[in-house]
């Protein structure tokens, strides 16, 4: 999976849980995630400057990890020839299903693998039976 | 691992069971658009996953998109428009409605979260993924029967086994994927048909599964134009073929509920793509694929894929010469592999077959099974089975 830096708008405080949300889905699927939580833009003394810390996204997006940061306005990042950016508003991720068509949307554009299973374990058994009964299997 | 889906996942908008019932209720107060035979194909089709990423009709972007660059706006190739037109009689709807789908019979076979609705060029439509606007085309008879607005959005689609044909042979792709899983098939190859099936078909049939682990057989019983032989018969064909002369652990047989589009090569892509969401590594593709008339070149569904960079396919294409029985190297064979005159090489245009079948006269064996010509006989004059 290549870098990649996603900008949450609005996702900062107690809203930053959606950055961790939005990371464990990548994570699960392989990628190797960073979540750029203000409280370490703190630790760097940098939590109020955007261009800055858009500078260390970058840099860890150029060795491949995608990494989740949450701003306070259009961080107007741009990710030249070499690196993807993502920037969506807090409010455009609200509730499971715009997290899901967000989550598409990166898949679409080929940027985050998809589910490694395309068959519930469940309705595979049920699959599997109606196979079976079609003939289809033993 | 078999092969991922077009867009990388399986999309899911067929509503089942209970829930279909429930969807029923809750949607036949809505305005009802109709649905003609193909658009209710594709409805299936998007239903199912078997046109992922689709998840409804396309709205203006994509189908611009398509026509023009044979992507959709979110990245994957997609070379044809799949679109519902806006009928006469139909009840007007804008942005953020919803409404049933209903055939001309009344049914209802799903519901749409209209998203848009467009004007569009039919005529720039079908000189671009038909390649033509001559009247004789089907396709371009097709378009010129259309109103010319479509309606684009999310579709849920309800399954009705009640109402599908060929029940025993109906495979989502969730379920051809998990049957070739269980086989242990990793590589699979499909074979796509609206014909019956001659022995040409059977040699590179054959010639393909040499170099992969399994067959899905995939006849199309979609909407044809008329004139094609019949689905049910072409299936008979199919049948006594698989029973007699295939090894039944690498073959499987379903049916492909799409309609014909006769869009030549870019419904090979099309067609590709789609075989890809079933779980197939590779796809045959043979002489004049999907074509109609003499409106495309013997080989212009083959190049076409190599307009494309391999990997936004994600299946590859497997190009067949025309193939026939040759006397004098006493086997099937291509121009690839035989360098002998035509007058060695026993082939038939369909035309001729027909003909021959209507006045009670068998092709020769070498061109088609004795089986199947009984088969396509009895049919051609109208002989019950």
């Amino acid at each position: 999976m290549k870098g990649l830096v996603i900008w949450v708008r609005g996702a900062t405080g107690p809203d930053e849980s959606i950055l961790d949300a939005i990371g464990t889905v990548i994570s699960e699927r392989g990628g190797r995630v960073e979540v750029f939580h203000s409280e370490a833009a703190g630790s760097l003394g940098i939590e109020a400057d955007e261009k800055a810390k858009a500078a260390a996204c970058a840099m860890l997006a150029r060795h491949g990890v995608v990494v989740l940061a949450g701003s306070n306005e259009a961080c107007g990042a741009t990710g030249g020839d070499e690196l993807e950016i993502r920037e969506i508003a807090l409010e455009d991720l609200a509730g499971d299903l715009a997290h899901g068509e967000f989550m598409r949307k990166l898949e679409l554009a080929g940027l985050v693998p998809p589910p490694k299973h395309d068959v519930h374990p469940e309705e595979e058994k049920e699959i599997l039976e109606r196979l079976r009964e079609l003939g289809y299997l033993d | 691992m078999l092969v991922a889906p077009h867009g990388g996942r399986l999309t899911d908008r067929q509503v089942h069971g209970n829930n279909a019932d429930g969807l029923v209720r809750e949607v036949s107060a809505l305005p009802r658009l109709t649905l003609n035979g193909r658009e209710r194909n594709d409805l299936e089709m998007i239903g199912s996953g078997a046109m992922s990423p689709l998840e409804g009709f396309m709205n203006a972007a994509d189908y611009s998109s398509v026509v023009d660059l044979m992507h959709l706006t979110s990245g994957p190739v997609w070379p044809l428009p799949v679109v519902l037109s806006v009928k006469p009689g139909d009840p007007t709807v804008q942005t953020g409605d919803r409404a049933a789908l209903v055939d001309t019979d009344g049914t209802i076979w799903g519901d749409i979260e209209v998203e848009d609705v467009f004007t569009a060029d039919l005529m720039d439509e079908a000189a671009k993924t038909l390649g033509t606007t001559d009247d004789s085309h089907p396709g371009v008879q097709y378009l010129k029967g259309l109103s010319g607005r479509y309606i684009g959005g999310k579709v849920r689609s309800i399954r009705r086994k009640e109402l599908e044909d060929f029940p025993e042979y109906r495979l989502d792709p969730k379920e051809t994927r998990v049957l070739f899983r269980a086989r242990g098939w990793r590589t699979v190859v499909a074979f796509q048909t609206r014909n019956p099936i001659h022995r040409a078909h059977e040699y590179i049939q054959k010639c393909a599964m040499e170099i992969v682990d399994g067959l899905l057989l995939h006849p199309l019983v979609g909407e044809t134009k008329e004139g094609d032989i019949p689905a049910d018969v072409r299936m008979r064909c199919y049948e006594v073929l698989l029973d007699g002369y295939y090894p039944s652990t690498r073959v499987a047989m379903s049916v492909f509920p799409a309609a014909m589009r006769y869009a030549g090569p870019r419904e090979a892509v099309f067609h590709a793509l789609l075989r890809k969401n079933y779980g197939c590594s590779h796809f045959i593709v043979g002489r004049d694929h999907a074509g109609v008339g003499s409106f495309y070149g013997t080989y212009d569904a083959q190049m076409i894929f190599d307009r494309f960079d391999p990997d936004e396919l994600g299946i590859i294409p497997l190009k067949f010469e025309h193939s026939f029985f040759c006397s004098k190297c006493g086997g099937m064979a291509t121009p690839k592999t035989c360098a002998h005159e035509a007058e060695f090489r026993i082939f038939l245009a369909g035309t001729k077959v027909r003909a021959m079948l209507k006045e009670g006269v068998m092709p020769p064996p070498e061109f088609t099974r004795p089986e199947i010509a009984k088969i396509l006989m009895d049919a051609e004059r109208g002989v019950d089975r």
